[in-house]
């Protein structure tokens, strides 16, 4: 791993005005948020719906620009990236897979639509042949067989489909994927395949993704880094054994306890409701306080921010001034409340 | 116990189309008790809403019963007559939606959609149905004065939430869920299965829950039904099928969703995708996706086994075999 990660964003801020000329309502979907995303790596973003994921995927993207904030891709600033070609050069290096599969395709075209067009306009270096093999090759490294390339997004099946989305990013060989909840469209018994598939990508074609989740655990099964989100801010974010094994976020340990597990009995049941963060016009504090059963005074005046602990970072007042607990062993925090057995 | 709330027998349903007749459910039965939670589970293709439909009487054409009873509290559900059946929506049993969003009316307020059905089903005052209203909105937990918003002033939780409230206005002995959970994030989702079964507990009503997660049913469920293409592939009580899972399709879902304790270890999934049903290949269905397939299983198609108190459609529980 290089000293100079892949992507680097800091202080990532974007706003949304809601409402008309004189009702100035400002929703922060993400806040101050610090990201980096290293070579052949798989960080995963989670959090729950409306806590910023899909935005910051798309200011990676560059489909809107941050309100505030700096992102560096291999040390450019990408707010430097003005011209068509610079652009042009950067949407070959990042690619995008949207969530729904079912809606994410042209249901006209064929499969090799997307795929081929990828290829011309980013690889014009290779032939017409040179591309179809190429095409075939993709294909084969999402683990499709090279005759899906002809059929139509209607014959496939989710799984299929959200591969060949996949295939498609991969076709302008990019060095980064931005895979926005991939799996959550499909079957359970087809998610593992495409998780799979993942981290195979990361390991043989060398590519970084930036796996966007609801679900810890499939985050745990592929990912290196975990980065949680809650209400635009970064809550907790760490090497993602550490953060499992311990989680010290209150958030990160309602996602835990969130996660159904067939050998756990019914009597564990907390009391959160899930409802998504309100960040309109949002007040100093941490977002979190109404949920949290640990907040304090403090939690309602200062918004906390990210604090070194160990490998990770948290931002909570009242658990990142812990120590860190050795392996093996539960934290003190992660026993109350929301774990409770 | 006395008889069954609800018993489905030997149930078919087709889909009757100009190329080919595609036969959905395949001769599936299973009862339900009064206050039970059946579970039943199975991938996208495998029939289970089309079950759900045809158990509900909801299915449209080309869809159609063509053989089989449903029975639910004594009235043959496939053979009564439409006016009957709308007395008996709602008021007898009702059915939650898959997508919230789609399920209730965006032009009307959540209030007003419940006034309509209070008012489909007996002659209640203003003042009586505000009432009504606010209680099982109460039920939950939503405070009272969403009733006066629209669907999507609400987040997908609440809306769900509000579907299932409204399932319960006249405290059906039977509700039907189809997939309530799956297009909320996990909390939301553990917390609105919370509140379905601590609602079952105090009301006491059965619930038929279908879904493609065997996680979601695996803490709330009284007994599970796994189905693939059609037909019941195995059918437990939900510790023996957590415990023992005898059908390697369900060792399959099983074994799809990752864990979040012990070590990481490699997840298979099931490789391809349910079979096309006009064409169901010979034999066993599950055949060309089982890891355990055996030669007699592409010509001999197996029958449901029962096995302790389990049933499961798999050659390797064959009498003769074993």
């Amino acid at each position: 791993m290089s000293d100079e990660p892949l992507l680097r964003a800091a202080g990532l801020t974007r706003h949304f005005r809601l409402g008309g000329m004189f009702d100035k309502q400002v929703l922060h979907a993400v806040d101050d948020l610090d990201l980096t995303i290293h070579e052949r790596e798989i960080v995963a973003l989670v959090g729950e719906s409306g806590s910023g994921k899909s935005t910051v995927a798309r200011l990676l993207a560059r489909v809107y620009p941050p309100t505030r904030g700096e992102i560096h891709y291999r040390g450019r600033p990408l707010h430097n990236l003005r011209s068509r070609r610079a652009l042009f050069w950067y949407r070959g290096e990042v690619a995008m897979v949207f969530q729904d599969p079912f809606s994410a395709f042209n249901p006209v075209y064929r499969v090799s639509h997307g795929v081929m067009r990828n290829l011309a306009l980013h690889r014009s270096d290779l032939s017409r042949g040179e591309r179809q093999q190429e095409a075939e090759r993709v294909c084969g490294s999402v683990g499709l067989s090279p005759k899906m390339l002809t059929r139509f997004p209607y014959e496939l099946s989710g799984g299929e489909r959200q591969r060949v989305g996949f295939a498609q990013a991969l076709a302008v060989r990019p060095k980064l994927i931005l895979a926005d909840e991939p799996v959550s469209m499909l079957d359970v018994s087809i998610r593992a395949g495409v998780l799979n598939m993942m981290a195979g990508l990361r390991d043989q074609e060398g590519v970084s993704i930036l796996y966007i989740t609801h679900d810890i655990a499939s985050a745990r099964y592929v990912a290196d880094r975990i980065v949680v989100m809650y209400a635009g801010h970064l809550v907790e974010a760490g090497p993602t054994e550490t953060v499992l094994r311990d989680p010290r976020h209150p958030y990160t340990q309602l996602l835990l306890s969130a996660v159904a597990d067939p050998r756990e009995k019914v009597e564990s049941i907390s009391a959160d409701s899930g409802e998504p963060p309100r960040v309109i016009n949002p007040t100093e504090g941490c977002r979190f306080r109404w949920r949290c059963p640990l907040a304090i005074e403090k939690c309602g005046q200062v918004t906390p921010r990210p604090m070194p602990v160990g490998s990770r970072q948290v931002a909570c007042h009242v658990t990142a001034g812990e120590p860190e607990v050795p392996a093996g062993d539960s934290g003190p925090v992660s026993v109350s409340s929301h774990r409770s057995s | 116990m006395a008889e069954p709330l609800l018993e489905v027998v030997d149930l078919t349903v087709d889909y009757l189309t100009d190329t080919a007749d595609v036969r959905a459910v395949n001769g599936v039965s299973f009862t339900v008790e009064p206050g039970e939670f059946l579970g039943i589970v199975g991938e996208s293709g495998c029939g289970k809403t089309t079950l759900l439909f045809a158990v509900a009487q909801l299915l449209s054409p080309p869809g159609e019963v063509t053989g089989g009873s449903v029975v639910f509290r004594g009235t043959d559900m496939v053979r009564v007559s439409p006016g009957e059946l709308r007395a008996m929506r709602w008021l007898d049993y009702s059915v939650v939606m898959q997508s919230a969003m789609n399920a209730l009316n965006p032009m009307k307020s959540i209030g007003a959609q419940f006034k309509d059905t209070l008012e489909a089903h007996g002659d209640s005052s203003a003042q009586e149905i505000r009432q009504r209203s606010a209680e099982v909105l109460a039920l939950v937990g939503i405070d009272a004065a969403h009733l006066k918003s629209y669907p999507h002033q609400l987040s997908g939780g609440m809306r769900q939430r509000a579907m299932i409230a409204m399932a319960l206005l006249f405290t059906p002995q039977l509700v039907i869920m189809d997939e309530p959970t799956s297009a909320l994030d996990v909390v939301a989702q553990r917390s609105l299965m919370n509140k379905v079964k601590d609602l079952q507990r105090r009301l006491g009503f059965a619930i038929v829950f279908v879904t493609h997660d065997m996680s979601v049913v695996s803490r709330y469920a009284d007994r599970v039904m796994v189905m693939y293409a059609g037909q019941v592939a195995e059918a437990a009580s939900t510790e023996a099928i957590f415990d023992r899972p005898l059908h390697p399709y369900t060792r399959g879902l099983m074994n799809a969703f990752p864990s979040i304790g012990g070590p990481r270890r490699e997840l298979a999934g099931i490789p391809g995708a349910p079979p096309d049903l006009a064409r169901p290949p010979s034999g066993c269905r599950f055949h060309p996706r089982c890891p355990e397939v055996m030669p007699a299983c592409l010509t001999r198609e197996p029958e449901l086994y029962a096995i302790g108190g389990a049933e499961v459609r798999c050659l390797l529980y064959a009498e003769d075999d074993r």
